[in-house]
């Protein structure tokens, strides 16, 4: 072929395959384009249809059209690909041929030139060259040195916080502040039958101590309330014994913070806490926390009324500053516990304090500053004259039990396993009651009177933050990432597993046979409490933090949006009413007196019939 | 006249052509990232159990060797062209077969360039053994360039030769430039070796900018990178072999010791200059300007002060090496994980952090983590040490090195810059 022609040539397919690339490349711009706006499953129809089969679940016509939009919704998916795969080798093939082309034309172009005269001074360049390497070589050490100043070393820092922790955790063991009380009878007591009857705590009186003011209670008798009592009352995180089932009657079902339908009072919480209400009698209580301040409150259940608030400080080895905390956990998320003679808290930086039920100061301590990296959050639960509390640590692991009157260590049980953040509950075994732990990797039974480790099964993995629950001989616990497991106590052995929905923060309730799971995904499963087969599952709202209660024998749910939800206890889903906080919620409600106490990020809420 | 008229055509299509170029390898991109979408499982039981993921099986042991094979075989092919057949043409087809098989067939991988990472892995960590085929691909191309020059870059290694192929308008930089811009490939290679010695990353070919158009698949940095480094390869010659690559490092030190190198006349050079401009990688020597290089006293203080200030580059290179190791370290992801823990506990509860949720759900401590990150950076202080003073011994030898002056008399080609593609013979008058 003559030259010209070749030129010609090489030029006219360097011409054709241009245009050929930008062809493809505007159809594969378009195919994408089109991909990325009509998402298959997000079409209308499908979402409609989803939105009716949650309706009819049963409905097998329905699940049938479904299936078959779903399968064209693919099938156009992947035809979509296969489009953009061969688009994609033809662009390739189509660039190649260009780029050839091109090579070929401007080969074809080129011809020997005079050479250059050189222009470059030799000296002048290496002098230019010298020059520049110097800059760079300075440049990178400055940068070498600038990136260790900008840089921090968290990990050193870890150390530090960790051995810190670690000395004043030995330093402050077993230091109370105050320990002069009246005389402690013995505090096997008989149960209290009347649910109304009133716990008295005695006379107080106030003494000095050398560092602080503090009242101390000189009780003469003490009497601490029986089963029958906690049951009326809700002495703990999710009620009597932390299981999660209030025995009242006629509570609400509906209700709305917006409208103020079935709100009897609402009333703001001076500072914050993601502790939950526990109730004894006509007084609840909270705490709250921020880096300066910790408190400790008293409400009327009946008007809203703070009746006293309680400062908590002067307490020998707290440490000068808090712990860091996520902001999610905050500084007072352990909720309380009362036995109606006294309440009982405990915060992030490792105080504990106990108040009489009119606001005076009993006894105080630190148990050493936690080594937790969300913060401490596992919530008190008492039986008789002591108070449990899971304290679990990075570096260490204990359930320790502090008697309830002086706040002197009864005993404390080193635990294997890893940190928890899930609350002790109480579970009555055999007649008995037994102190019971989820962590890593097992959940555990202990002697509430002893401590000793009854039973142990490994079944959970992960940072559990779900606490157990008990019911009809079994306890159940859970926890996302590992399992949902039915252990028998006596057995000391699982009865069943599963692994199809398992909660993140919210905790397990059982009552009726039937168990309740509530995913911080938004799924509420109910399942067979002895078999473990699945009745029902209803995936609705944000998620849950808020663990599922029973009371009135309804089950009582809120999301994190604020909505609530209560259903039936049945086999099948059956929504009984609805409520609205309208705003977010992560704490669990209290019952007592046929009412609904809430706490919300912003206020506390009294729920009930007007 | 009818050629002038077509360049004028030409020159008119000049432009549109660039931009189809560009256009075209944009729209690579985005077919990636369309293939990149997933498509979520049904919502609901359809009675089809899903299959357990398996680890794909490893390349046939047999097609490894058939690479390794082919691999010596083209490399003995660049070195013939290349030293005794002189012939541009056949390092040419041999480059377009380089592209077309380790390029596209093997996507890329496995790369000689990449193997530096697997030798420092094996080095340093017990528990990593390294293929034989890994250390062939890394030991054949240094040994041949022993030998023959970088015949390897000519005609072996894919990523040269699409940088090659599509070399436009080569532009000539200047000196200083070149050789400001050629500390950069030393600087890769110190911290590819300390982030894989580390088993931090294995950044070479996590930052390869070819690879996304061998596999047709990339993120889109990858592939905007990819398309720079052509765009810029069409006017600065093969940018990424002369400005980045690690492994060219390694490969010009052995090619200034090369016995046989290609030259630019098969005879004795006439002093035609006809071949000076014909290196677009500004690779050929000329021959010694005597007026200049007779000025010995500037020479000799200069020599004196550069040799006494080596020590001490090194030395401060170390210094900030080690003192940077806290920041360079949070590229490992076990020092990151644990950093991001440590300093934003919060992050526990995000959800769409993968990295802190598989964390979480593994069980590990974060007292083990913030452990396993201890040691991580304890390696990286050591590193720093040795990786800055490496760096400081570069610089300190680039210095040395503009000082010295060695006699040339004739136009020859650099043997440590060559990449003996070629394209000088074919200028050269000479021919037996």
């Amino acid at each position: 072929m003559e030259p010209e022609n070749k030129l010609k040539f090489s030029l006219n397919i360097a011409l054709v395959s241009g245009i050929f690339c930008i062809t493809v490349a505007l159809l594969l711009l378009l195919n994408f384009m089109q991909m990325s706006k009509n998402k298959p499953l997000e079409s209308k129809a499908l979402t409609s249809l989803v939105k009716r089969l949650s309706q009819e679940p049963n409905s097998d016509e329905l699940k049938q059209e479904i299936r078959n939009f779903d399968l064209l919704a693919r099938k156009a998916y992947f035809n979509s690909q296969w489009q953009v795969k061969t688009g994609g080798y033809l662009l390739l093939f189509g660039a190649i041929v260009f780029a050839l082309s091109l090579r070929v034309f401007i080969g074809l172009k080129s011809k020997i030139e005079e050479p250059d005269v050189k222009d470059e001074n030799d000296l002048t360049s290496r002098i230019m060259t010298q020059r520049w390497v110097m800059i760079t070589g300075s440049v990178m050490i400055v940068l070498g040195l600038v990136a260790s100043f900008a840089s921090v070393d968290h990990l050193q820092k870890y150390d530090v916080n960790e051995s810190l922790a670690e000395t004043k955790s030995i330093d402050n063991q077993d230091k109370v502040e105050v320990i002069k009380v009246g005389e402690i009878p013995n505090a096997t007591q008989p149960a209290i039958a009347d649910s109304t009857k009133k716990l008295v705590a005695g006379n107080t009186a106030k003494v000095d101590t050398s560092k602080v003011k503090a009242t101390l209670v000189a009780a003469t008798k003490i009497t601490f309330p029986g089963s029958n009592a906690i049951k009326v009352n809700a002495s703990s995180f999710r009620g009597p014994f932390g299981n999660g089932v209030f025995f009242q009657k006629g509570t609400p079902v509906e209700w709305d913070a917006a409208s103020g339908k079935n709100v009897i009072w609402k009333t703001s919480v001076p500072k914050k806490g993601f502790n939950s209400p526990v109730i004894w009698g006509n007084k609840l209580f909270l705490s709250g926390a921020d880096q300066q301040s910790r408190e400790v409150y008293c409400f009327d259940c009946n008007s809203g009324k703070v009746l006293w608030k309680q400062p908590v400080d002067n307490i020998t080895g707290s440490p000068a500053t808090m712990p860091k905390v996520t902001e999610d956990t905050g500084f007072a998320a352990s909720s309380l516990t009362t036995d109606g003679n006294k309440v009982y808290a405990i915060f992030a930086n490792g105080d504990i304090i106990c108040f009489d039920m009119d606001g005076n100061r009993v006894w105080a301590r630190n148990l050493g500053l936690p080594d937790n990296h969300y913060g401490h959050a596992s919530s008190l639960v008492m039986w008789k004259d002591k108070v449990y509390i899971q304290y679990d640590t990075n570096k260490s692991r204990k359930l320790i039990a502090l008697n309830a009157s002086t706040g002197e260590t009864v005993w404390e049980t080193a635990r294997k396993g890893k940190i928890s953040w899930a609350s002790p509950i109480l579970a009555d075994i055999n007649g008995k009651f037994q102190v019971v732990l989820s962590t890593d990797p097992m959940v555990a039974g202990y002697d509430a009177e002893s401590g000793k480790e009854l039973w142990s099964v490994d079944c959970l993995s992960g940072e559990v933050g779900p606490s157990p629950a008990s019911g009809g001989g079994l306890i159940f616990a859970a926890n996302e990432y590992a399992k949902l497991v039915a252990i028998d106590p006596s057995k000391n052995s699982k009865v069943w597993e599963s692994d199809e929905f398992l909660p993140e923060v919210a905790s397990p309730v059982t009552a009726n046979g039937l168990l309740f799971i509530a995913t911080s995904y938004g799924v509420l499963a109910c399942y067979d409490a002895k078999s473990g087969v699945k009745y029902w599952s209803k995936e609705e709202g944000p998620g849950y933090y808020s663990s599922p209660v029973i009371a009135d024998n309804k089950l009582y749910t809120f999301d994190t949006s604020g909505k609530m939800r209560v259903y039936d206890m049945a086999k099948e889903a059956k929504l009984l009413g609805e409520g609205n906080a309208a705003e977010k919620v992560t704490t669990t409600p209290a019952f007592a007196n046929a009412r609904m106490y809430l706490r919300t990020s912003n206020f506390l809420y009294c729920v009930g019939k007007k | 006249m009818k050629c002038k008229l077509m360049l004028d055509r030409y020159l008119q299509m000049k432009n549109w052509i660039k931009i189809t170029l560009v256009f075209a390898f944009l729209m690579f991109n985005l077919a990636g990232m369309a293939q990149k979408q997933r498509f979520p499982k049904p919502e609901f039981g359809t009675g089809y159990s899903q299959p357990t993921p398996v680890t794909p099986e490893p390349r046939a042991l047999a097609l490894e060797y058939t690479d390794v094979v082919v691999l010596l075989i083209v490399l003995s092919l660049a070195s013939w062209f290349a030293i005794r057949k002189r012939s541009r043409k056949g390092l040419l087809w041999l480059s377009v077969f380089t592209l077309l098989y380790f390029g596209f067939y093997r996507n890329g991988c496995i790369c000689s360039i990449g193997s530096i990472q697997n030798v420092s892995l094996t080095l340093f960590d017990p528990g990593y053994a390294i293929s034989i085929t890994t250390l062939l691909f890394f030991l054949l191309p240094l040994i041949f360039t022993l030998y023959f020059g970088r015949t390897f870059c000519a005609g072996a290694c894919p990523l040269g030769a699409m940088q090659d192929l599509l070399i436009i308008k080569p532009l000539s930089l200047p000196e200083w430039l070149r050789k400001t811009l050629g500390v950069i490939p030393y600087l890769y290679l110190t911290f590819a070796i300390l982030f894989a010695a580390t088993g931090t990353d294995f950044i070479i070919c996590r930052y390869d900018p070819f690879v996304g158009i061998f596999r047709m698949d990339a993120e889109f940095h990858m592939v905007v990178l990819g398309i720079a480094f052509i765009l810029m390869g069409m006017f600065v010659a093969r940018p990424y072999c002369r400005f980045l690559c690690p492994y060219g490092v390694l490969l010009n030190w052995m090619s200034r010791f090369s016995k046989y190198h290609l030259s630019i006349t098969p005879a004795a050079c006439i002093q035609c200059k006809l071949c000076s401009d014909s290196c677009p990688f500004d690779a050929i020597d000329y021959p010694t300007d005597e007026k200049q290089s007779k000025n010995t006293k500037w020479g000799v203080n200069r020599f004196l002060v550069y040799a006494l200030l080596i020590p001490l580059w090194i030395f401060i290179g170390g210094f900030a090496g080690s003192k940077a190791h806290t920041w360079i370290s949070k590229a490992n992801p076990t020092v990151y994980l644990a950093e991001l823990l440590l300093s934003k506990p919060e992050v526990r509860n995000d959800q769409k952090n993968l990295d802190v949720q598989a964390f979480l759900s593994s069980g590990k401590s974060l007292e083990t983590l913030v452990k396993e990150a201890t040691v991580i950076r304890q390696k990286f202080y050591s590193g720093g040490w040795i990786a800055g003073g490496f760096i400081g011994l570069v610089i300190g030898m680039t210095l040395l090195g503009q000082v010295v002056y060695r006699k040339k008399n004739d136009y020859q080609p650099h043997k440590g810059n060559c990449f003996s593609c070629g394209r000088c013979m074919n200028f050269c008058p000479v021919k037996k």
